[in-house]
């Protein structure tokens, strides 16, 4: 699939719609503004961003739900300042894309250490390599220390 | 000194390991769990076993306004060097890739880019000299 730049460009800018919490236009409004069909729009989305809007829509609002969980905002207010009405719908879907109810997670992540707190959150740019469990660093060091200059063909 | 890891920012870790095996070919490496991520590495079929990809997890907001910003203005954030652009090229926009950019001469290369589903461009490229 080849997207000129125009077309490109309005992607991304549909991208950047889609994190309005509050009033996410819709799919529909989104592809009219692209210029292309309600179908395609979704096709080209996917195949750039890799996921289709609605899915991208979540995404974006359950990254921002577990940045403020990690701060300390209850699950409630949580839930209304992503977008969410019902807290059930916020609940069940936040257990189902990560595996625990939200506030297991804002349990988890509150009673971690501050400075274990950042390695599981944000980590930095290639930070996680000083974090490997201790029974892997082996495997990791070794093909360090053994790989040496030799070409593998 | 040496180089031995350089490292991508990806938005999902999964997809992204599907996408670099997958669809572009290359090999895992690594796929260990730290924490809430993983560290994942890959290497290349054509090339040294030793020189390693990571992909890494972009949950930091930094990371994610630079990814974002980046691939909104066209820019490339890693390049891979390929012995036939056009055959890949096809190969690649038969499995469904996002290209923003056809294999085009330029300078001493011919380069296309494309989309690698996990919020960055990557530059193909060919050297024609």
């Amino acid at each position: 699939m080849f997207l000129r730049h125009e077309g490109f460009r309005r992607l991304c800018s549909a991208r950047d719609a889609l994190k309005d919490y509050y009033d996410p236009p819709s799919i529909a409004e989104l592809a009219r503004e692209v210029g292309i069909s309600p179908y395609h729009f979704i096709r080209q989305f996917e195949a750039v961003f890799g996921i289709t809007p609605h899915q991208y829509r979540i995404r974006v609002r359950l990254d921002r739900a577990r940045t403020l969980l990690a701060t300390g905002y209850s699950v409630t207010r949580v839930c209304m300042e992503v977008g969410f009405t019902s807290l059930g719908s916020f609940s069940a879907l936040f257990s189902r894309r990560g595996g625990e109810p939200p506030s297991n997670y804002r349990r988890r992540v509150l009673r971690l250490p501050p400075d274990r707190r950042d390695l599981h959150l944000t980590p930095g740019c290639l930070s996680l390599l000083g974090h490997l469990p201790a029974a892997t660093r082996h495997e990791v060091g070794r093909n360090f220390e053994e790989a040496g200059d030799r070409p593998r063909v | 000194m040496r180089i031995k890891l350089t490292s991508l920012i990806v938005d999902d870790q999964d997809r992204a390991l599907r996408f670099y095996t997958e669809v572009l070919g290359f090999r895992k490496k690594h796929d260990i769990p730290v924490g809430e991520f993983r560290w994942i590495t890959v290497t290349s079929p054509e090339g040294r076993d030793d020189l390693e990809l990571v992909l890494e997890p972009n949950a930091n907001p930094a990371g994610k306004a630079f990814q974002e910003a980046m691939f909104s203005q066209g820019i490339p954030l890693a390049a891979f060097e390929v012995a036939d652009i056009a055959r890949e090229y096809a190969r690649l926009d038969a499995a469904g890739v996002a290209f923003t950019r056809k294999p085009t001469p330029t300078g001493p290369v011919v380069l296309a880019v494309m989309a690698d589903t996990c919020g960055n461009l990557i530059q193909l490229y060919q050297p024609t000299e």
